[in-house]
């Protein structure tokens, strides 16, 4: 991760949490601003830049680093517009988009981002769980967001053959002490639920990512015992 | 006299204090007249039966011979019943004792003698002035069948039917509808009776002295004007000299003017009424509701929160003080109602118990200034209810708080969170987002440990999720509010316990279903 470099375009409150949730993991966040007004911000260095084909400094930056960029401008309209203009300059360049509504987001696919956030709808879903299935969401909301001791991880199976051709679902996962196994993502990067018919019929092959979820020091015994945790590169990835 | 004054007082004051007399009138007083009291509807319902078998045996005493004990029901026991109601009524209409208290109160803050004949004129005067009310002279006139040996009295079983106004709302909405347009309906009807009397007149002069015309008295002539004017014509009264048809065509002219009239009276009545009457019958409909969701604002967060529970088969209702945002709730086929969620009037208009009927208040203005508003607002009502608020703006996160909500969303929080995340675990974020999606196949559940489960299964390991194809993410236990991942076989389930279960939708529900069911043998 310390090895991409993230473009943030246009400033915000979307983009400050974005900066401030990513500067640790990024080797460089860059932001970029349509209003010239932003380049004074003290807290954030902020550099400006317009709609134009003009992605000389960008460009740079891009072809010399692994980047992603975040395209966050408030107007759906430019924000497609940006997002459009990226991809018809830079075709392996990971974007993530914003979008306020459902026709933004598609939109906003259609001109080529990799992974768009539906604003409203994200906050909608987590409203609806959060008052329907308080529990369920406060211990997914604390595993995925890292605010308890439990993690998620993704593990690369490396030692299949100590499976010796069980099929997933029939594996008693109990004898790796702490660890939950919910789902498995081949090579294909297709993924099923740990107890689904495809995992009852499919052994387990070196390749194959298993997502498991317990306490750090459980996960790292499991991670000696079967592979290695796996960052997966998210470039042909789609949500 | 002192001696008698001294007892009224003290009785008055005994009853007044008395819980079970209270009580009990409580229970009359909402069994009659509290629209909302949930056994009224019964004995609403009860009453409207009794009146049409009354009605029926009228009916079917004309022509038949009638069984007697029909008979006897009809004059005695239907009679009886409402006499009693009608007692029952004027009992629980006022309080003589509160009259009689507050005369003797009165009396001595300004340093008077107890007047026991004002206090009792008072008491007379109030409880005649429901007797002489309408409602009160109908119900009597009702009870008059009673003496059904005098045929004249029997005949006012039919008065029994203008009771059906007392028990079905819909005639008491159509009457006050009606009632807005008052004055008009009056000026109608005086317009009505002066071209009756004046067209009755003039064809009694132009007709009676002609042998052969129909109209022989003023009475006929009365009739054929009545007739004529409302448009109804039966032709079996008819001038046959030219002055008396001239007449007929002036009273047949205004005739048309009446009907008109009339019409655009009842339409234009009912127009302007029709959103009033829907309101009321919404807030009737919501007080029937057991569980709700209240949707405070209603814009683009709150239409896709409304949305999912809505898909969850969740009731919900909107309230917004904008009209064109309640407009599109109800485009959007929710139960949506025009008043402002920071009022608390708007709560008592509505007639919600927001301690039992609510499940949640939700606050999703796109405006921390209105959000902190309507929490405040629904905390000095109830301290207890689950509030959960948007925030906008990151500086207001803390009045939120004060104010009282439970829960707070700030989008721009959650966006950097879900970047951080995916970034970093996209995999894992998406099975974690795939379980919480409503729409996926794979869900995350919460079964709670009911007295019947304990029956079936009292620790992890009796639970045979496997055999569901269930994982068992962790257990909720109520009483030290921990949560224990990946529990071990041998942990106690205990009642209030909460069990996370990750699984097919379907699966989940057979493997709850079993857990209910199954037996151990």
């Amino acid at each position: 991760m310390k090895d991409i470099t993230a473009l943030v375009f246009g400033f915000n409150n979307y983009a400050s949490e974005i900066i401030d949730n990513v500067i640790q993991k990024y080797k460089k966040v860059y932001t970029y601003s349509l209003d010239v007004k932003d380049a004074e911000n003290e807290k954030y260095k902020i550099k400006n830049f317009d709609l134009s084909d003009e992605w000389n400094e960008v460009a740079e930056l891009i072809n010399n680093n692994r980047c992603i960029a975040f395209c966050v401008l408030e107007d759906d309209a430019q924000n497609i517009f940006l997002t459009i203009s990226l991809r018809a300059s830079f075709k392996e360049l990971m974007i993530v988009a914003l979008a306020t509504n459902k026709e933004s987001a598609d939109k906003l696919e259609m001109a080529g981002a990799n992974k768009v956030i539906p604003i409203v709808k994200t906050t909608a879903d987590i409203i609806s769980n959060i008052i329907t299935k308080p529990i369920a969401t406060k211990v997914l909301h604390s595993i995925l967001y890292e605010e308890s001791d439990l993690k998620i991880a993704q593990i690369l199976v490396e030692k299949a053959d100590d499976f010796h051709g069980e099929f997933p679902a029939d594996i008693d996962w109990s004898r790796y002490k702490g660890i939950l196994v919910l789902y498995i993502m081949h090579a294909d990067m297709s993924r099923e639920f740990i107890y689904s018919s495809k995992a009852k019929h499919n052994s387990l092959i070196n390749g194959d990512i298993l997502i498991v979820t317990g306490y750090e020091r459980d996960i790292q015994e499991f991670e000696k015992l079967i592979g290695s945790r796996k960052y997966v590169n998210w470039g042909n990835w789609s949500w | 006299m002192n001696f008698l004054k001294r007892l009224v007082i003290d009785a008055s004051y005994s009853i007044d204090g008395s819980k079970s007399y209270q009580k009990q009138k409580r229970f009359f007083y909402n069994l009659l007249e509290e629209d909302s009291y949930k056994y009224k509807k019964y004995f609403d319902i009860t009453m409207i039966m009794l009146i049409f078998a009354s009605i029926a045996i009228l009916i079917g005493e004309v022509k038949h011979d009638l069984d007697e004990s029909l008979i006897y029901f009809n004059s005695y026991i239907i009679s009886l019943i409402f006499l009693i109601e009608y007692l029952l009524r004027l009992w629980v209409n006022s309080s003589v004792s509160k009259i009689i208290i507050n005369r003797y109160e009165y009396d001595s803050f300004i340093g008077r003698d107890f007047n026991l004949y004002k206090a009792l004129r008072n008491v007379a005067a109030t409880k005649f002035s429901y007797i002489f009310s309408l409602r009160a002279i109908i119900d009597l006139l009702a009870v008059l069948p009673f003496f059904h040996e005098l045929r004249l009295l029997r005949i006012f079983i039919l008065f029994r039917v203008f009771k059906l106004f007392r028990y079905t709302k819909s005639f008491q909405t159509l009457a006050s509808v009606l009632a807005t347009k008052k004055f008009e309906f009056l000026t109608l009807a005086m317009f009505s009776s002066i071209v009756i009397f004046v067209s009755s007149v003039l064809i009694y002069v132009m007709e009676a002295n002609n042998p052969d015309s129909p109209i022989n008295t003023l009475y006929e002539a009365i009739y054929w004007s009545v007739v004529t004017i409302s448009t109804v014509g039966y032709g079996d009264i008819t001038p046959i000299t030219d002055e008396g048809r001239f007449v007929a065509m002036l009273v047949i002219t205004a005739g048309i003017a009446v009907l008109a009239f009339t019409t655009s009276l009842f339409v234009s009545a009912f127009t302007e009424k029709l959103d009033e009457i829907r309101e009321m019958k919404t807030i009737e409909d919501i007080s029937n509701i057991k569980k709700f969701y209240l949707i405070c604002g209603y814009e683009d967060v709150a239409r896709e929160v409304a949305m999912l529970l809505r898909n969850q088969h969740k009731d919900i209702i909107v309230l917004d003080e904008e009209y064109s945002r309640v407009e599109n709730a109800k485009k959007d086929g929710f139960t949506a109602l025009h008043y402002n969620p920071g009022s608390i009037e708007s709560y008592h208009k509505l007639n919600m118990d927001i301690s039992t009927q609510v499940a949640a208040i939700l606050c999703l203005r796109n405006d921390d200034v209105e959000n902190v508003y309507t929490a405040l607002t629904v905390r000095s009502i109830n301290k207890e209810i689950f509030i959960l608020s948007l925030l906008m703006n990151e500086t207001n996160r803390k009045k939120l708080i004060y104010a009282g909500i439970n829960e707070v969303i700030y989008p721009q929080e959650l966006v950097g969170m879900i970047t951080k995340e995916l970034v970093g675990q996209p995999v894992a974020f998406e099975a974690i987002h795939e379980l919480r999606n409503e729409q996926s196949s794979i869900n995350i559940d919460e079964i709670i440990i009911t007295e019947r489960i304990l029956v079936n299964c009292s620790s992890i390991g009796e639970l045979d999720n496997k055999r569901y194809r269930v994982v068992i993410l962790g257990i909720y236990k109520k009483e030290s509010g921990h949560f224990y991942f990946n529990p071990l076989d041998d942990i106690f389930l205990e009642e209030g316990d909460y069990l996370l279960v990750i699984g097919n939708r379907v699966f989940i529900q057979e493997f709850e279903t079993n857990l209910h069911s199954k037996s151990k043998i």
